[in-house]
């Protein structure tokens, strides 16, 4: 089965007098039809500028990008011009932003905007684009989709408004889902509810999904794989279950361990990772990780590891655990 | 959406009382562009300086002519004038001021606001005179003269407006479905400066009859008709000498209007709030 999602050799950076700060540093992946892949990191390690540039929402003035390709449904979104880039958006990648609350505009009902973006990229009746924007409500789970398409965004319950958000991204049924923190502005109730409907729509229609979150649980519950980032690389790519069970970068473990565990004989021992994320804009040299790391040694602070696994998949470490 | 602004509208009694108001002038103004009304206001019908009768509801003006009648062929003036202004002005400076807005710091917005700048550096009295002689007393000359001069401050409004909006994560996500730029400008970011665009209408409406009360004074404004501007000019002198009925029918006239058209613009502010800022 070919990939939905293949990305090259990404780079991202940030245009400054004193020269280019890397903001995500030639990263690749790919994600098959009907598969979920989780990109978890801290925040201000380059995921949502990932998301961007898949988005072909780059470059903008001041961020530059550059790829070996991203190809969706083996069409590369950078060699496309832009209308054709245009006709791409909506139709074959869509994205989930993080705050439903923003990112639906406050002055037009959700059916109205569910249907503009029917419209932009097929066309057909009004009664047609009214159809299917109800359809799309009720495949979310909607049970009065023409009360939710009547209403305003202001009208509708944080939790409602993603839902909306999530059937106005799968309208026109991408082949590629990116959702960048949907759960993030949400309690956890919804959250379940959240990603169990995007898990549903994830297989009626075998979208090829990606998770961008700080919130490992989130990708423990959605995704069959995940790749940790850490200052605009990528460590470490595997399937959750190896994560949790066996984590072999020395970050990913750190990152784990942070997560506080229930009955755990002391509480009040919360345990981090040492140090702070390097800024941007003076990063050590070899391993970015290599300062804050228990197991460093000299190699780690000359050269870069990288994935050296076949498939892919695997630590970015010169000493994985 | 219709129906709810009628219902929020309608438990507004400011609101429905500008309502009632615009809408007795707008007819009285629909009666008098139909011929039904106000036709006989340049005919002597009297005596020079009458008081209230029957026959002349708010007496007479120097030349004996009906004052009531002046009031009435007057209010179709002041909508003529308003309402073109208005429109005019706030549809420039609504797609001037979101094109700057849009295109911030590129070489549209900077052309725009040189126009602006210079536009706003001449006085206005000034470039209604230059406007008028250009055109050689064409009775366009007055509102042209408005319209280019009033849009400017729409345009800044709006373009400030605009430059916040941009930034708004709903625009972000207009682009991922990708909704071309300008297209975004129309679909996305103007509507939401609708609120503004509506207040902003209703100082531009007030502005423009107030504006041609003086340039009515000065001569620059009303050519062929008569006007509550121009009823004014002339009563400054009558008041002195005792005679009210220029000034109580028009100036009237012109306040009732005037706060008719508040107190509504005001209730549509919050009747066509569909973001809930508000309620």
């Amino acid at each position: 089965m070919t990939a939905a999602l293949r990305v090259k050799n990404l780079s991202v950076w940030i245009e400054s007098r004193s020269g280019r700060i890397p903001v995500v540093d030639r990263i690749s992946f790919s994600i098959k039809a009907g598969e979920a892949t989780g990109l978890v990191g801290e925040s201000g390690c380059g995921k949502t500028m990932t998301a961007r540039a898949i988005l072909g929402q780059l470059p903008v003035a001041g961020i530059g990008v550059s790829s070996d390709g991203i190809e969706v449904n083996g069409k590369d979104i950078y060699s496309l011009n832009a209308r054709r880039r245009r006709a791409l958006l909506g139709r074959d990648i869509a994205m989930i932003f993080q705050q439903p609350a923003t990112a639906l505009d406050p002055v037009f009902t959700i059916g109205q905007q569910i249907g503009a973006v029917y419209r932009r990229h097929f066309g057909g009746s009004q009664q047609n684009i009214r159809q299917t924007t109800l359809e799309s409500l009720q495949s979310v789970g909607f049970s009065r989709a023409e009360d939710i398409a009547a209403a305003y965004p202001h009208q509708l319950s944080g939790g409602m408004r993603q839902l909306a958000m999530i059937a106005m991204a799968t309208v026109c049924k991408p082949a590629v889902i990116v959702a960048d923190e949907p759960t993030t502005a949400l309690d956890s109730s919804s959250r379940a509810l959240i990603l169990q409907q995007l898990k549903h729509l994830q297989t009626l229609h075998q979208t090829a999904m990606l998770y961008i979150s700080h919130d490992l649980s989130v990708v423990r519950q959605a995704c069959r794989d995940v790749m940790v980032m850490y200052c605009g690389r990528i460590m470490e790519t595997t399937d959750c279950q190896s994560l949790f069970t066996h984590a072999r970068h020395p970050y990913s473990a750190g990152l784990l361990a942070c997560i506080p565990q229930l009955g755990a004989t002391r509480p009040a021992a919360i345990s981090s990772i040492p140090g702070q994320v390097p800024g941007a804009a003076d990063l050590p040299g070899g391993c970015h990780f290599a300062p804050r790391c228990s197991r460093a040694e000299a190699r780690c602070r000359e050269s870069v590891p990288v994935i050296t696994d076949e498939d892919g998949c695997g630590a970015a470490c010169f000493r994985p655990l | 959406m219709t129906q709810n602004t009628w219902r929020r509208l309608r438990s507004d009694p400011y609101g429905m009382s500008g309502l009632v108001l615009v809408t007795v002038f707008a007819l009285l103004a629909t009666c008098v562009w139909t011929g039904l009304l106000g036709h006989g206001w340049s005919e002597v019908s009297g005596g020079r300086y009458e008081g209230a009768s029957s026959g002349h509801w708010f007496g007479t003006n120097l030349l004996g002519q009906d004052i009531f009648g002046r009031t009435l062929f007057g209010t179709a003036t002041a909508f003529e004038v308003g309402l073109l202004v208005t429109f005019s002005s706030t549809l420039l400076g609504m797609a001037l001021g979101g094109l700057a807005g849009w295109y911030s710091h590129g070489w549209l917005d900077e052309i725009i606001l040189w126009l602006k700048g210079v536009l706003d550096s001449i006085p206005f009295y000034l470039f209604a005179a230059a406007v008028a002689y250009a055109l050689q007393g064409s009775p366009w000359a007055m509102h042209l003269a408005m319209i280019i001069t009033f849009w400017t401050t729409t345009a800044r409004i709006i373009r400030g407006e605009v430059m916040r909006i941009k930034e708004r994560e709903f625009i972000e996500a207009a682009r991922a479905i990708g909704l071309p730029g300008l297209k975004t400008v129309f679909r996305h970011v103007l509507p939401n400066t609708f609120h503004i665009l509506l207040v902003q209408g209703t100082i531009v409406f007030v502005a423009a009859i107030n504006t041609e009360v003086i340039l009515s004074f000065l001569g620059l404004g009303i050519q062929d008709g008569v006007s509550w501007g121009l009823m004014l000019a002339e009563s400054s002198q009558e008041v002195l000498a005792g005679h009210f009925g220029n000034f109580i029918a028009a100036g009237t006239s012109l306040f009732l209007l005037l706060m008719g058209f508040n107190l509504l613009a005001d209730a549509l502010q919050d009747a066509l709030d569909v973001r809930g800022a508000l309620n």
